[in-house]
């Protein structure tokens, strides 16, 4: 089943803060991540979509339904929440087999159900215990089984690995993206880590100041962003203030660089986007867009080194494997990409 | 310090002990001890007909009291976690601040005024006696109550039970109140040892007929002695019976702090 967002509106009576014509649509097995910075919206579209909130326009179809006005018990959603939000007063088993409760299913199926839902998460042997008995990971699994247990029609994960450290945080991912797969099951997904979107999606929507921006694939959006904003937002980026001054030629604080402009006029304000492992370090004399500097920042990372190399006018940021000393850098035309200004 | 610690517990115990030493002591006048052992007092109590009335007035009262804080404290508990505006919130504090600031006195005085005019004549009723009770021991519950609520994120449970398919009746008798029974049932029981316990309202708007246990237990302190003792280690035991089932019942609150992340 699908989820289908149209033109979506809604704005908080006090805050001013809201959305504004977001558009979006998942389909089924599709894995859609929703990022950016916090307040830009991400939350409310999801808190629309459950029917927690009524938009003031737009619409929600959840399988071809128009979700107007239907109360959120009944939109037959997924959800894993933040915290969880398992119930304290049940077991792991308990809380997986509510949801068959509400829908009147015996308890003898019920259980039966819930307990191969547990399975499938690897969690058999804890049904008998309390969500205080288990930890973050084990609660966020349980809490993923509970959300889907019941075949809802979509599933609405609302940052379900922020509370996880970093090492149970890209474990958790990936279980996350098979047992997805395997329910082939349309996903929204709402995190402000672009990492974590970009490595589990099959697309990312970015949004800002309740405005979707872009909406593409992970490889898509980092190399051709729409705007400024997402280039930054969206992996590491060298970002220029630029004005086009001849057929493939821009002028910028750190010199002249020469760039594909794409038959932009002269005078034309932009902005140059290119990605710090698209620096090569140590080019030959005489190669176009050759800098020379200073190393100010050197941080090495392991499989990679990040560098901040200071020239006159500004600074440029590279990734290179190698460990020897760095003084000139060079920015390859082609990896030069031009955005609006 | 240890000597500090000694001497305050000591401070504490020695009127208990004292206590109970004169409740099992045959005579007890002008000396620091009684002399003299006998179980005399405990019976003399057992058969003194106002004594009896008194205890089955202040557990009819106390079951009373529970019975109604619990069923007005429950959804006022709700109405002030889920209540967003300011003025709701700084009214929910001064009502749980009301028994510590206002003396039980100023009630009782206010009672009486109130109760005893023509148009209201009801001092001296047991009814009475319960809705004093009620006022003076609500705050403790609403205070358990709202902490745990908030301690819960009940909320967010709420909602996640609402995505999976609950109604409001459901969530209600299915997540809102078993969730809450361990913060209940421990602010009941304290709602219970205070009721059981209190005097200073009860002795100026009781009726002579509907005289709890602490207010007729003044009474003996005028006679003997030991009978007097006796009559106040009841009393205690009670009390004490109902902090213990108190402290069991909450035995899973704090616990649930130290979640494991």
């Amino acid at each position: 089943m699908s989820v289908v967002v149209d033109s979506l509106a809604f704005r908080y009576p006090a805050a001013g803060a809201g959305l504004d014509g977001v558009s979006l649509d998942v389909a089924p097995g599709e894995f859609c991540a929703v990022i950016g910075p916090s307040g830009c919206g991400k939350s409310t579209l999801l808190k629309l979509i459950a029917g927690f909130l009524s938009p003031a326009a737009g619409q929600i179809r959840i399988a071809g339904t128009d979700m107007t006005g239907v109360p959120p018990r009944l939109r037959n959603l997924g959800i894993v929440f933040q915290n969880y939000a398992l119930f304290p007063h049940m077991t792991a088993l308990e809380n997986v087999a509510y949801p068959l409760k509400l829908r009147g299913i015996g308890r003898a199926e019920r259980l039966n159900r819930a307990g191969q839902a547990l399975e499938r998460t690897r969690l058999s042997g804890l049904a008998d215990r309390h969500p205080r008995q288990l930890s973050g990971g084990q609660q966020q699994r349980v809490a993923l089984a509970r959300a889907l247990v019941f075949a809802p029609g979509a599933l609405l994960l609302d940052e379900p690995l922020s509370a996880l450290d970093a090492a149970h945080r890209a474990a958790m991912r990936d279980e996350i993206r098979a047992v997805q797969r395997e329910h082939g099951i349309a996903t929204l997904h709402v995190t402000h880590d672009q990492e974590e979107a970009l490595s589990i999606a099959d697309k990312v929507a970015v949004m800002r100041d309740g405005a979707l921006l872009q909406l593409a694939s992970p490889q898509e959006l980092y190399d051709r962003p729409a705007d400024r904003f997402v280039a930054g937002f969206v992996g590491h980026a060298n970002l220029f203030d630029a004005t086009v001054c001849g057929p493939d030629l821009v002028e910028t604080s750190i010199g002249p660089l020469a760039c594909t402009t794409e038959g932009r006029p002269i005078g034309t304000a932009v902005t140059l986007l290119a990605r710090p492992e698209a620096v090569r370090t140590d080019p030959p004399d005489g190669a176009v867009n050759r800098f020379t500097g200073t190393l100010v920042r050197d941080r090495f990372l392991g499989s990679l080194r990040r560098y901040d190399l200071a020239v006159p006018g500004g600074t440029i940021l590279g990734e290179t494997l190698s460990r020897g000393d760095i003084r000139s850098v060079q920015i390859p035309p082609d990896c030069l990409r031009i955005l609006p200004a | 310090m240890p000597i500090v610690t000694a001497l305050y517990l000591l401070y504490l115990t020695a009127p208990i002990a004292l206590l109970a030493i004169g409740s099992v002591g045959e005579s007890w006048t002008n000396s620091l001890l009684p002399s003299g052992l006998t179980a005399g007092w405990y019976g003399q109590l057992w058969s003194d007909a106002s004594f009896r009335r008194a205890f089955t007035v202040s557990l009819t009262v106390c079951v009373a009291t529970c019975a109604v804080t619990a069923l007005i404290g429950v959804p006022l508990a709700y109405a002030i976690y889920g209540a967003s505006r300011r003025g709701v919130r700084a009214a929910a504090r001064v009502l749980f601040l009301l028994p510590v600031a206002a003396p039980p006195l100023v009630l009782g005085f206010g009672f009486i005024l109130v109760f005893s005019s023509d148009s209201l004549p009801f001092l001296g009723s047991g009814w009475l006696l319960v809705s004093g009770h009620v006022v003076s021991t609500l705050p403790y519950l609403m205070q358990t109550l709202v902490a745990d609520m908030r301690h819960l994120d009940l909320v967010t449970l709420e909602t996640a039970a609402e995505s999976l398919g609950a109604g409001f009746r459901q969530r209600l008798l299915g997540i809102v109140i078993p969730s809450l029974r361990q913060s209940l049932s421990s602010g009941l029981i304290m709602v219970a040892a205070l009721s059981i316990g209190e005097f200073q309202l009860s002795n100026l708007i009781a009726g002579f007929l509907s005289r709890p246990y602490p207010v007729v237990l003044l009474q003996a302190f005028y006679g003997a002695t030991g009978f007097a003792c006796a009559g106040t280690m009841l009393l205690l035991l009670l009390a004490v019976l109902s902090a213990l089932a108190s402290a069991s019942a909450g035995r899973g609150l704090p616990s649930r702090k130290g979640t494991p992340s």
